[in-house]
């Protein structure tokens, strides 16, 4: 939308300004994104921080690089430390409380030392390389799931100005990031050695083909009221109120605007991080672990690291697309805190879909993805455009 | 500032990460091996035959399937994108009844293929064949 230009004028304005005015993209009124203006949307954290710095909007390209480096460690760092509390401590939580029992709680506090105990435990494990493995891909499956998912996190706005880039096209980023994990599930599945580990792998790919058009589809329904890639536009976009009840407003957040969209998503968000009813490509019963099956030590700790920060990037966004990012009552600084308790609420609800509902069969999952998904997502589409077309 | 520098610098930490944990992990972990250790695991048996074996074609029908409908998407992006300029601009029927003629040719070839089955999970006629003994 913003045609042509420097993609740093946006910077050159807020940075200059005092660093850290937060002007984030609940703030207020003016955040239409459609009119082209990039009113309502502020800094990345890189550009706030070169601000600090006094290094102006457009610093040396090794010091952005420099200052890209430290706020995608931050960004890193935070989710690999959510992931290994939900992964380890939360997902045991969360279902015991689902079958009544206890779970962790003999470790600190609520078991939540457990943590610290497992991460040390499963990193001193023996590696077992099995026989006849493909050796380089055995090696890289496990670093490109994990990668995928944190690459996902680039494009990301979370909220208190914390957001390393915002390209123009940020949302095909975020889904084009997500996919790259299809390929180490296959690598891993493939280079194994191991038939339930290709059975695994092969259903994986086959689940994320399957999936992947409904997610994307159904997501292309917000650009439509939209209007525009560029994820904190989108994010600006759903400030507005959309009606008032009782004095309350309701933001036209768009699982309000478009709630069969909302659901859709959410579908297909499961079947991507592979949680029930679509966990064929693990399914403890048929397929052992699937892909992870000949993975000990570190690698295992890298998949099973991989799977968590996918959920919470499925999470994130759908936050931002369908949950208006960090908004949420309160001055615009909570909304790191709004955002993260909107991806753990997704969190929360893969784990208990997981607690909930049975798994599919492959067959059956094949026949819903392209016979019941696809269609629903492009009737989606299409009504979502002709309502649109209406209103403007 | 650019985007894809700080996107870049991701990419860096993301392959950073994983092989720090894996240097980490080289360093605490013991090395013991043993006979038998390194077989594959199938289940506890001696494991049969190779694992390059002929699986179901289902796999490769819905990655065919797949890739039309990917680039198909491709398409749809930069119209949804312009979309609600060009009703204000052209109307409404002249925004729309483009790509609705583009998806419904997409729905037509969905329509065949799930007529001649591409969609359905393709079933190993073998067991119907089986007599299981009693």
């Amino acid at each position: 939308m913003r045609a042509g230009g420097p993609p740093l004028q946006q910077g050159t304005t807020t940075a200059n300004a005092t660093g850290g005015a937060t002007t984030t993209a609940n703030a207020t009124g003016a955040a239409n994104a459609t009119n082209g203006s990039a009113a309502g949307v502020g800094p990345t954290a890189p550009e706030t921080i070169s601000g600090w710095l006094g290094l102006g909007a457009n610093p040396d390209p090794g010091v952005q690089f420099l200052i890209g480096i430290v706020v995608a460690s931050l960004i890193a760092t935070v989710f690999l430390g959510l992931a290994a509390f939900a992964g380890i401590w939360g997902k045991r939580k969360i279902t015991a409380a689902f079958t009544d029992r206890i779970a962790v709680n003999r470790v600190g506090p609520f078991g939540l030392l457990i943590i610290v105990a497992d991460a040390v435990r499963l990193l001193s494990k023996e590696l077992i390389v099995p026989e006849d493995v493909d050796r380089p891909a055995y090696d890289i499956a496990p670093m490109l799931v994990p990668f995928s998912a944190l690459l996902g996190f680039a494009v990301i706005p979370m909220g208190s100005g914390l957001q390393l880039a915002d390209p123009e096209t940020g949302f095909v980023f975020v889904f084009a990031a997500a996919s790259i994990a299809s390929l180490g599930l296959l690598t891993a599945g493939y280079a194994s050695n191991n038939k339930y580990s290709f059975l695994g792998g092969l259903r994986a790919v086959a689940q994320n083909l399957a999936y992947e058009i409904p997610l994307v589809v159904t997501a292309a329904s917000v650009v439509l009221f939209a209007g525009t890639l560029r994820m904190s536009e989108i994010v600006a976009a759903q400030a507005e109120p959309l009606v008032t009840v009782a004095g309350f407003a309701i933001p036209a957040w768009f699982a309000f605007v478009n709630p069969f969209a909302f659901v859709l998503f959410m579908t297909a968000n499961l079947a991507e991080v592979g949680r029930n009813p679509f966990d064929v490509p693990e399914a403890p019963g048929e397929l052992v672990a699937g892909y992870m099956t000949e993975y000990s030590s570190v690698y295992f700790v890298l998949l099973y690291l991989g799977e968590f920060l996918h959920i919470f990037l499925g999470g994130a966004i759908v936050a931002t697309l369908f949950l208006g990012g960090p908004a949420g009552p309160g001055p615009a600084a909570l909304g790191l805190v709004w955002f993260m308790l909107k991806v753990l609420a997704v969190y929360l609800f893969t784990q208990w879909m997981r607690s909930a509902i049975p798994r599919v069969r492959i067959d059956q999952l094949i026949e819903i993805g392209w016979k019941g998904m696809l269609v629903l997502s492009f009737a989606n589409l299409v009504l979502t455009a002709v309502i649109v077309g209406l209103i403007v | 500032m650019n985007p894809w520098i700080a996107i870049g610098a991701l990419t860096f930490v993301a392959i950073a990460i994983p092989l720090s944990m894996m240097g980490l992990s080289s360093l605490l972990r013991p090395s013991v091996p043993a006979q038998g250790k390194r077989a594959i695991y199938e289940s506890g048996e001696v494991p049969t035959g190779s694992t390059r074996i002929r699986f179901n074609i289902q796999y490769y029908m819905v990655a065919l399937l797949f890739v039309v409908f990917d680039i198909e998407t491709v398409l749809i992006f930069p119209w949804t994108v312009i979309y609600r300029e060009a009703v204000g601009e052209v109307g409404l029927l002249s925004a729309l009844a483009p790509m609705l003629g583009f998806i419904a040719i997409l729905v037509v070839g969905l329509a065949w293929a799930w007529r001649k089955g591409a969609v359905q999970w393709v079933r190993n006629t073998e067991p119907e064949n089986w007599q299981v003994s009693r």
